[in-house]
């Protein structure tokens, strides 16, 4: 059944509403005058009201509204809650429920007709009606003809039986009956000719109710839920070591393994909520804060069924609204400016949440002012954040980070010349702190684009096992960029050192190094580099770079990440702790940490000529650098930049819907591109492996299937003689002409023709009302 | 032993009450920490070092899904540290859990409250920080290891205290 989050989620809510309603009904027949069943009653009926209306079911929007009528009669003390109301509210709350059945079965309200149950719940409304009717229904007794019929009955008339004799014979004096019936008619997916009630119970869909299939359950449970799974998933490993040798527990030991991993995957995906929770709060941030700024704005939103943990989603809701806030703020114009720089008065914000592998990335994105690079210059040197000197060798997008600077955005005279910075900081900050990155992206008069990237789950991350010290230690793996293996003999020729600062030549830059034994235990004797093998791990953290020198790398592994005591969290150093596959305890460090500890800053880093080369790069894109793959005895380029991952893996998990080979890669359908007829060579046996080089196309994820992976390298231009038009497709690289892969030429699979767009049109319809 | 503890503590049933500590040798002391502190007591542990932690830190363990902060008690008494497996007390105080480092655990005594005494006024400062008085055994001290003062948290505390003080 394909329905979006909003609508799953008013339908639980509406039925717990009417469920708390039925409750209220019976005890009001008991106690007509307390005002405080009434007031709750109303308050059930007004809060479908009011999300259907946003919702756009117009068939339960009148006729809550009728009811609410009624309620607020009530509520006011202008009518008694006799038993003819009772009855009517009874019927109010089938009504509804009948209608809310049908959005559940059909993802619409059906076309069923509420006027006869309206027109008497109008008729109640009006006292001297209400009395005449109050005669004629008085000889059924009271407390109302309802309560003595028992609520199970209610709701088969609901699902289409007729009514029950003893309700009949006790309404006859109204005009109820004909309401009744239409609520049978109003069952559209009812064959014909089936009446009797057994019948018609099959006839519900079989999966229950969304309010009966879903729970609410405590969030400290699920953590402990996750603890224990995580525990699991140790025990089940060493089990797994244990019983290695003994034949006979293998089976057994692989079936552990097989739950353990699907109940962990499981669990986590308990967790997990839509993005749409946050999202939802921002049509109204966008239309308070337009209206108070004088700004017009269309909000525009994207990918709201992503799904992110419950953690995180609560820890961006913060960052999140503060962007938000900026681009009204700062980015998107007053609309006289707007027209007078000749674009649309109506600025548009654009949310886009989309998932990238086992991130999500969540875009704020706006049209408007953009920030000017130059008075981000003048402001960081006036603030001394840097020196004038580096500030004019520094590339536009490198004086952007320093928007990121917490002195950067603390006086308002910097935000008002600057465009945007406010508490840009904080949002660095809280993202970073759940492991995530902010990029940010903007062009002065076009707009700016910020990128929270977000990691799936907090508690479990991908990391790269490390050891020094004897010890082991995880690396998160959304620091790590690349590993350099410098065997010890070649130390002395690889690793530079400047006075005491050791550097490596990383493709021609130089990257400071940080020894990690030395850094941990500055007091001890540690063995010189050249005596052992060096393992460099190129971290970026919070843009610097750096490389990370340890003794030796482990398996790269998924780590379930556990909190540390306050004192050894003081240390600065770790971000937690991990117990590895083999029941040893691993300490994760947090690259930031290690950066700022080791000395390596961005104004440190900023070296002459890396500025130089990333002014090239952000003005021309001429030094692109890519990644260079044999394929098929050809070599190829990728544009190293869109590439996620390389997997090798074995060529029968590969998978073909028709002819198109295909991956299925972390619960994602990778279409994979084989022009060289890589696969075609090693079909034939299905336990060679083979390379995928995942890469990043536009919002979606391709594979390509390559032979080998070459080297990376920074391509350059070429021209076609005697012009100075640029060969598209081509680029030099070593020397040697190479095609660039064409990312965008992989056809994309084939769309689900039958999911809903209804989200987009949720968004448009929001931004109609923002408008 | 409990015969006589049972007539002590009927002769004086107005003031003095039971208490169950688990006790601890190290070095020539009898150490005995409360059970009621006493989440679980864990076997041949091996902690984790924790590099640039401070030095009253034990190391990690890996207990019930959780990591574990551990103080070594030899440490804390100024004792060389000890290879091989080591038992750890599993500790709750306000702060949290942690673990305390002993080389093993022995058996439980039951002790009356009459025959605690505070900490004699001759003890180093720092031990006087760490202890909480003493039991009269009948031929023996067991000084009482408080949770509460040897919580990492307040341990950092004292450090600090103490640095600034020097």
């Amino acid at each position: 059944m394909a329905m979006d989050e909003l609508t799953r989620e008013f339908l639980i809510e509406s039925q717990e509403g009417l469920d708390r309603m039925e409750r209220c009904l019976t005890e009001l027949e008991e106690r007509p005058e307390d005002a405080g069943l009434i007031g709750d009653i109303f308050r059930s009926v007004h809060t479908i009201k009011g999300t259907t209306g946003f919702l756009g079911f117009k068939r339960l929007e009148k006729l809550a509204h009728s009811g609410e009528n009624l309620l607020g009669m009530l509520r006011e003390g202008k009518l008694r809650a006799d038993g003819p109301i009772t009855t009517g509210l009874l019927q109010l709350m089938d009504g509804l429920r009948s209608i809310l059945k049908t959005i559940e079965i059909q993802d619409s309200e059906g076309d069923g007709e509420d006027t006869v149950l309206i027109e008497r719940l109008e008729e109640l409304q009006a006292p001297v009606k209400a009395k005449q009717v109050c005669a004629g229904a008085s000889p059924a007794d009271k407390p109302a003809p309802a309560a003595t019929v028992p609520y199970g009955s209610w709701q088969q008339q609901v699902a289409g039986i007729p009514p029950a004799d003893t309700l009949a014979e006790a309404l006859k004096a109204t005009p109820v009956p004909a309401v009744q019936q239409k609520a049978v008619e109003k069952f559209p997916d009812k064959p014909a000719g089936e009446t009797d009630g057994a019948a018609a119970k099959v006839r519900t869909p079989n999966v229950g109710t969304a309010a009966e299939s879903t729970l609410r359950v405590d969030v400290t449970l699920l953590n402990r839920m996750m603890n224990l799974v995580g525990e699991l998933v140790l025990t089940r490993n060493q089990v797994l070591q244990a019983t290695a040798a003994d034949p006979n527990l293998t089976l057994l030991s692989r079936r552990l393994d097989m739950v353990t991993a699907d109940l962990r995957e499981s669990v986590m995906k308990a967790r997990m909520q839509p993005v749409s929770n946050i999202f939802s709060k921002m049509p109204r941030i966008v239309r308070d804060l337009s209206q108070s700024l004088g700004r017009k704005v269309c909000l525009q939103m994207e990918g709201q069924e992503t799904e992110l943990d419950k953690s995180l989603l609560e820890a961006i809701k913060d960052p999140l609204t503060h962007a938000v806030r900026n681009s009204l703020d700062h980015g998107i114009e007053p609309p006289e400016v707007r027209i007078a720089a000749g674009k649309d008065p109506e600025g548009t914000l654009r949310l886009r949440a989309v998932q990238e592998g086992s991130h999500v990335v969540i875009e704020v994105c706006d049209d408007g002012a953009g920030i000017a690079v130059e008075k981000v210059r003048q402001k960081a040197v006036e603030r001394g954040l840097i020196t004038a000197d580096r500030a004019g060798q520094m590339a536009e997008r490198e004086l952007l980070q320093l928007v990121f600077l917490p002195g950067f955005s603390t006086a308002a005279a910097v935000t008002n010349v600057s465009g945007r910075g406010v508490g840009m900081d904080v949002v660095r900050t809280n993202v970073e702190k759940i492991g995530g990155k902010v990029e940010i992206d903007s062009h002065a008069g076009e707009g700016t684009t910020l990128r929270l990237r977000i990691p799936l789950t907090l508690a479990i991350i991908p990391a790269l096992i490390v050891r020094s010290l004897t010890q082991s230690f995880a690396l998160p793996q959304g620091a790590l960029s690349e590993l350099v293996h410098i065997p010890g003999e070649q130390a002395a020729a690889s690793i530079e050192w400047m006075e005491g600062a050791p550097l490596y030549r990383l493709r021609g830059k130089l990257l400071p190094l940080v020894f990690l034994d030395r850094l941990l235990m500055p007091e001890g004797v540690h063995k010189a580099c050249t005596e052992r093998d060096n393992f460099i791990a190129v971290l970026n953290a919070d843009g610097r770079q750096f490389g990370l020198v340890v003794d030796g790398l482990a398996d790269p592994e998924e780590i379930v990440v556990k909190p540390l005591s306050t004192v050894l969290k003081n240390i600065g150093l770790y971000s937690g702790a991990t117990v590895l596959g083999n029941a040893d305890l691993a300490l994760i460090l947090d690259p930031g940490a290690i950066a700022s500890r080791a000395g390596v800053s961005v104004s440190a880093q900023v070296q002459k000529g890396r500025g130089a080369e990333q002014e090239t790069e952000a003005e021309t894109a001429k030094n692109l650098e890519y990644l260079l793959v044999e394929v098929a005895d050809r070599q190829a380029a990728v544009p190293l930049a869109d590439v996620l991952r390389i997997e090798q893996l074995k060529v029968s998990r590969i998978e073909y819907i028709g002819y198109r080979p295909v991956l299925n890669f972390e619960g994602q359908l990778l279409p994979i591109e084989d022009s060289g007829g890589v696969l075609a060579a090693v079909a034939s046996n299905p336990e060679a492996q083979i390379i995928i080089v995942v890469c990043r196309e536009g919002s979606r994820q391709v594979g390509i299937a390559v032979s080998h992976v070459l080297d990376v390298a920074a391509g350059g231009d070429l021209f076609e003689a005697g012009t100075s038009a640029r060969a598209g497709g081509v680029t030099l690289l070593k020397n040697r002409v190479t095609g660039v892969v064409d990312l965008g030429g992989v056809p994309p699979l084939p769309v689900d023709e039958t999911a809903p767009a209804s989200w987009n049109q949720y968004a448009e319809g929001v931004a109609e009302a923002v408008r | 032993m409990s015969s006589a503890v049972a007539v002590m503590s009927r002769g004086e049933q107005s003031s003095a009450t039971l208490v169950e500590m688990c006790s601890v040798r190290l070095g020539k002391t009898l150490f005995g920490v409360p059970i009621k502190h006493i989440l679980e007591i864990v076997g041949g542990a091996r902690p984790q070092p924790v590099p640039l932690a401070p030095s009253y830190v034990g190391g990690l363990v890996h207990y019930r899904g959780d990591v574990l902060t551990t103080v070594s008690l030899r440490h804390l008494l100024d004792m060389p540290p000890r290879d091989g497996p080591q038992d750890i007390l599993v500790l709750e105080s306000a702060g949290g859990c942690f673990g305390l480092l002993v080389d093993s655990v022995g058996e439980v005594l039951t002790v009356s409250s009459a025959d605690h005494e505070p900490n004699p006024s001759i003890l180093d400062e720092r031990r006087r920080g760490l202890f909480a008085g003493a039991y009269k055994l009948k031929d023996s001290l067991l000084v009482m290891l408080d949770p509460e003062r040897l919580d990492p948290i307040r341990l950092e505390a004292m450090r600090r205290g103490a640095g600034q003080a020097v």
